[in-house]
């Protein structure tokens, strides 16, 4: 075949994923773009290149809350993700019977759907019949049954250990893999040179899984990001919005209050969110695939 | 500097016994290399001196003092792994001064030790490379400069040649050897490659299937193995190990005919295996008649496949001898030279001179 078929012939093969990206993905976001600029009035002609969709998101005093509230659940859900999947992974790099019955059991969470999961903990979270407040109370915790989600203080922290929950055991089973990957030879090193278990893991797993680290940080930065279901059914951004973020807040506006460019303008700022985060994840795997590369 | 002793070291993993009553002394200074083929136990040996595992029964002794119990870092020893074992993500100063590090030593004496270390093993340029900008043989020697820093009673190393090319293999053999004169180091080896053995040895140890099969100086093994395992392990070519009949102070090949055997081997008629040495054959007008079946001339020796009877034997000559496939000749080896072994235990039959000897050398 001629290097010129060649080239037909890739453009062909490529074309339904380009098709298919511009379809739905370029497409719609040019189209909440172009949305959150452009005015809407009833009976008036549209205005595109109006600022009056931002002027109305910030002068709401939810977007505040949301804004706060966002940074809580990404922030929250990412270091209690990461940590505790840390911790776990560690243990359950320990060969034995335990650990093999655990590193199947562990998935449990993740394989469950989203609705289930948040029907779920929205029961066992309840003020009167919640089976945690409950035993809280039964064991006297507290004196008086707490509503996990029902206390503005409260809930996000809720759903925050929510998502841990949820998350968490694709992190745990993605850094066991890579603690279990540590050459045995570097750990007897180790010993030998002296190192107690605590500056092993600090001196010779942690260099050797930070790349495996990094990657799932920023990938459970951007699931907690993405997650709506949970969130949405466990409490829909109340109690009095209290625990709204971003994606509950513009599903809200934009397909419960109609309130299209509110919507749109929102959306706008999460991308701008997102797109910050990707460039960081890019920006810190480019270091660490450079350095791969020297190895 | 310090001595092992090792006493009824027995050991299993599961249900499988993998040392049996291992007792062996490394004197202060010895470099002593333990040698057998892969499952033997000698790696399992070196690592329960390391502390990597526990025995199951027997002690271990480092300079008088008990340490079945004791972790390795607090053994006093340092090991040089088969794969180096480097930490990637340290320079080579990191590597070799983590171990100053961990136990807290000043800033100033680690960098003094490091640099003296270096200094002995000519790593001085490399102090702020990373492993992976390293050649193999600079590896090696960057992991010898992790052990030598710690100045433990013992080094311990396990294959540390086998990852390197053939070349390199030779050039680090006398490296080591050079540095055990230096340091005046206690060093036990573990290798799998006779000649390694050999070569920098003041002792060796043979092992098979968890057991100790014969413990004394390369020469005095390879004079006098004390059966037919050694005898055949120890050497290259390998001794030619066939059996045979003594009968009367006459080994008597089967279809060949009769060799004098030495004075010293036992009187009667009874069933042997018997070896030679390929070095030891010399052809001669007189002697046992074979067939030449193969000429390999290798340059500084020529090395003779020849049809004695019903086997092949290897001979290795000085000389450049011409010889043709086909042709007839006579072989003769020295009496003394010729080993004789019980065909059922396969103990040497001669008397042992080996160990006395091997005492003599160990006080010298």
């Amino acid at each position: 075949m001629s290097p010129r078929s060649d080239r037909t012939l890739a453009y062909w093969m490529i074309l339904p994923v380009v098709a298919a990206v511009l379809t739905f993905i370029v497409g719609p976001t040019y189209d909440v773009f172009t949305m959150g600029f452009t005015r809407f009035r009833m009976g008036m002609p549209l205005e595109f290149g109006s600022l009056a969709n931002f002027r109305a998101l910030f002068a709401d005093p939810v977007f505040w809350t949301v804004m706060r509230n966002t940074a809580i659940w990404i922030l929250g859900g990412t270091i209690g993700c990461v940590l505790l999947g840390l911790l776990i992974a560690t243990y359950l790099a320990v060969d034995s019977r335990q650990t093999m019955v655990l590193r199947a059991l562990i998935l449990l969470p993740w394989i469950l759907p989203d609705v289930v999961t948040a029907m779920a903990w929205r029961w066992m979270l309840h003020g009167q019949v919640g089976i945690i407040g409950q035993t809280a109370t039964s064991i006297g915790l507290s004196e008086r049954p707490i509503s996990f989600l029902g206390d503005p203080d409260l809930v996000m922290w809720s759903l925050v250990v929510v998502v841990v929950w949820r998350k968490m055991p694709l992190v745990a089973l993605i850094l066991c893999a890579a603690i279990r990957s540590v050459p045995q030879e570097h750990l007897e090193a180790a010993r030998i040179d002296g190192a107690n278990a605590w500056q092993r893991f600090r001196f010779v797993i942690l260099p050797h899984i930070a790349f495996s680290l990094t990657a799932v940080t920023v990938i459970s930065m951007i699931w907690i990001t993405a997650e709506f279901a949970l969130p949405w059914i466990m409490t829909g951004g109340g109690p009095a919005n209290s625990s709204h973020i971003m994606a509950t807040y513009i599903y809200q506006q934009s397909f419960q209050f109609f309130n299209w460019g509110v919507g749109a303008a929102m959306s706008v700022v999460n991308l701008v969110v997102l797109v910050a985060i990707v460039t960081l994840y890019l920006y810190i795997m480019r270091r660490s695939w450079r350095s791969e590369a020297d190895r | 500097m310090g001595s092992v002793s090792l006493t009824n070291i027995c050991k299993s993993f599961g249900g499988v016994e993998v040392l049996h009553d291992i007792s062996v002394t490394v004197q202060d200074g010895e470099f002593v290399v333990l040698v057998g083929p892969s499952g033997c136990g000698k790696s399992t040996l070196l690592r329960c001196i390391a502390g990597l595992e526990e025995v199951g029964s027997g002690d271990i002794h480092i300079d008088d003092r008990r340490v079945n119990t004791i972790a390795p870092k607090r053994r006093d020893i340092a090991m040089v792994f088969q794969n180096y074992a480097l930490y990637p993500h340290m320079t080579v100063a990191q590597n070799m001064g983590f171990s100053l590090r961990l136990a807290r030593v000043g800033a100033e004496e680690m960098r003094a030790k490091v640099d003296e270390a270096a200094a002995i093993l000519g790593l001085e340029d490399l102090l702020e490379r990373y492993p992976r900008q390293l050649s193999g043989g600079q590896r090696q020697r960057v992991a010898m400069g992790r052990a030598i820093v710690r100045n433990p009673k013992v080094f311990l190393f396990d294959e540390p040649l086998s990852n390197l090319d053939a070349k390199l293999r030779v050039q680090m053999r006398s490296e080591i050897k050079q540095l055990h004169q230096r340091l005046k180091a206690t060093i036990v080896y573990v290798t799998h490659d006779q000649i390694e053995a050999m070569t920098m040895a003041d002792r060796i140890v043979v092992m098979r299937g968890g057991r100790v099969e014969q413990i004394g100086a390369p020469l005095e093994l390879y004079d006098n193995p004390a059966n037919v395992f050694v005898a055949g392990f120890i050497g290259s070519p390998a001794m030619n190990l066939f059996p045979a009949l003594l009968a009367d102070g006459q080994v008597v090949i089967e279809g060949a005919g009769t060799l004098p055997a030495a004075p010293d081997a036992p009187p009667g008629e009874q069933p042997v295996i018997v070896g030679m040495r390929p070095e030891d054959m010399t052809i001669s007008d007189t002697g046992i008649p074979a067939e030449v079946v193969l000429v390999e001339p290798t340059g500084a020796e020529t090395q003779l496949l020849a049809r004695l009877g019903g086997q092949i034997v290897v001979l290795t000559m000085r000389d450049r001898i011409e010889a043709t496939p086909g042709q007839r000749i006579n072989i003769t080896l020295p009496p003394a030279k010729i080993h004789l072994f019980d065909p059922e235990t396969e103990a040497s039959l001669r008397t042992p001179v080996a160990t006395n000897r091997s005492r003599e050398v160990d006080h010298a």
